[in-house]
C-alpha cells in the first residue's frame, strides 16, 4: 500500500516525498488541485471512496497522513 | 506611485483571492493603502487564514450575508473591493456608494456564461474556449463594464476542477496587468454587447440535470461527468443514472485504454471515439 501511494504522490507532487513538515497545504507544498487529483487517484488505484469528511489538510499534512488515511479507509472497507 | 483609496477589501476564497491577496500585499508599498481580507465562504483547505497571518493583514470570517453586508455598509472612506471567486451578490445600495469601486473576477468570457457555475457550462456545452473577465461590479450579476479578459481552451478531457484551476491562474495574471490601472483610475473598461440569448446559469441548476442518460451518445456522457467533476468539494451532488431499470448514483469515472478493462460489479465501460473507454464506478440506491 505504501508503495502504491508514494508512487501517486511522485506523479502528482514530488515534493511531498521529501516534505518532512506538519502542514503540506499550508507551507505551500500542495494544494487544493493537487488535493482533488490525489484522492481521485487513490480512489481509483485502491477502490476506495474517500468521503468529502475526510478531504480536509488534517489528512494530507504530510505523505504519513495520506497513508494512514488509505490504510484506515481500507480496513473500514 | 499614487492612489486615492485608502482602503483595499479582498474577499472570497481559493487559490486565485490567496494569490491576488499576496499581490495586493506585496503592492501596499507602492500606494499606502490599508489592506484587508473578508472569508464569506469557508473551506476545508482554505489557506488565506494563514497568508493574513505570515503578512500581517487584517482578516475577518463573515459567513452570515446580513452580517457581510452590515460590514461592508459601515466603511467610509474611498474603497477598492476586491471579489476573487466570490458568491456574495452585492446590494445595488453598496455598489451605487460613490466612495465603494467592486471589481469582480468572472470564470468565463463574459458577456457569455454568466452565474454561477461556469466552467461547468462551458465544458458540458462543448466549447473549445473560454476565459476569465475581471469587470466592474454593477446592480446586475456579472453585467457591469469590462476590464481585463484572459483566454485559454478546453482540451478534450480537461474535468471542471482543472479548468478552474487554469482559470484561477489566468485571473491572477489578468489582475496583475490591470491593478495599477484600477487604483488609479484610468482603467478603459468595456461596456458589454449583451445578446437577447444571454442566459443567467444559477446555483440549483446542475449540467445534464443531474442525470446521466447512458442511453446518450459516450462523448456527451463524458463531457457531463467532466463538466459537474469538482473532486470532493460537493460544488454538485453526485450524478444519477439508470442502469438495468435501477436508480444508481455515479461514484467515479476514468478513461482507460481497453486492455485495462476488467469486468466487475458496479463498474460499466463505454466505448469512446478516441479508442478508449469510459469507466463509470456507480452504486445502486
Amino acid at each position: 500500500m505504501e508503495e502504491k501511494v508514494l508512487e501517486i504522490l511522485e506523479e502528482y507532487c514530488e515534493e511531498a516525498l521529501s516534505y518532512e513538515g506538519e502542514n503540506m497545504m499550508e507551507e505551500g507544498v500542495i494544494d487544493s488541485f493537487t488535493v482533488i487529483n490525489i484522492v481521485s487517484e487513490l480512489e481509483d488505484v485502491f477502490d476506495i471512496e474517500i468521503d468529502a469528511k475526510y478531504v480536509v489538510a488534517e489528512n494530507f499534512k504530510n505523505k504519513e497522513a495520506i497513508m494512514d488515511l488509505v490504510r484506515r479507509l481500507l480496513e473500514e472497507a | 506611485m499614487e492612489t486615492e483609496f485608502q482602503r483595499v477589501v479582498v474577499i472570497g476564497y481559493g487559490k486565485a483571492a490567496g494569490e491576488i491577496l499576496k499581490y495586493i500585499a506585496d503592492r501596499q508599498a507602492d500606494y499606502g493603502y490599508r489592506l484587508e481580507f473578508i472569508e464569506h465562504e469557508q473551506h476545508a483547505l482554505s489557506v488565506t487564514k494563514k497568508i493574513c497571518e505570515e503578512r500581517g493583514i487584517s482578516f475577518s470570517v463573515l459567513p452570515d450575508k446580513r452580517e457581510l453586508g452590515g460590514y461592508l455598509n459601515e466603511i467610509q472612506e474611498k474603497t477598492l473591493l476586491v471579489s476573487a471567486s466570490n458568491n456574495y451578490l452585492f446590494p445595488a445600495s453598496l455598489v451605487e456608494r460613490a466612495e465603494i469601486t467592486i471589481i469582480n473576477f468572472h470564470n468565463a468570457l463574459l458577456p457569455d456564461y454568466p452565474g454561477r457555475n461556469a466552467p461547468s457550462w462551458v465544458i458540458y456545452q462543448g466549447e473549445k474556449r473560454t476565459g476569465i473577465t475581471w469587470h466592474y461590479v454593477t446592480a446586475g450579476v456579472d453585467e457591469g463594464n469590462i476590464i481585463i479578459q484572459k483566454t485559454c481552451g478546453i482540451g478534450p478531457d480537461t474535468k471542471a476542477y482543472e479548468l478552474t484551476e487554469q482559470l484561477m491562474d489566468l485571473a491572477f495574471e489578468g489582475f496583475t496587468e490591470c491593478f495599477d490601472a484600477v487604483l488609479s483610475e484610468k482603467a478603459e473598461a468595456r461596456p458589454q454587447a449583451f445578446s437577447p440569448e444571454r442566459r443567467m446559469y444559477r446555483s440549483t441548476e446542475m449540467p445534464g440535470e443531474g442525470f446521466l442518460d447512458l442511453q446518450e451518445e459516450p462523448e456527451k456522457i463524458y463531457r457531463l461527468l467532466r463538466s459537474v467533476d469538482y473532486g470532493k468539494t460537493g460544488v454538485f451532488p453526485p450524478l444519477q443514472t439508470e442502469v438495468k431499470g435501477a436508480r444508481a448514483e455515479v461514484l467515479r469515472y476514468r478513461k482507460v485504454s481497453p486492455e485495462k478493462k476488467k469486468e466487475e460489479a458496479g463498474t460499466l465501460y463505454l466505448p469512446l471515439a478516441d479508442g478508449n473507454l469510459l469507466k463509470i464506478k456507480y452504486r445502486l440506491l
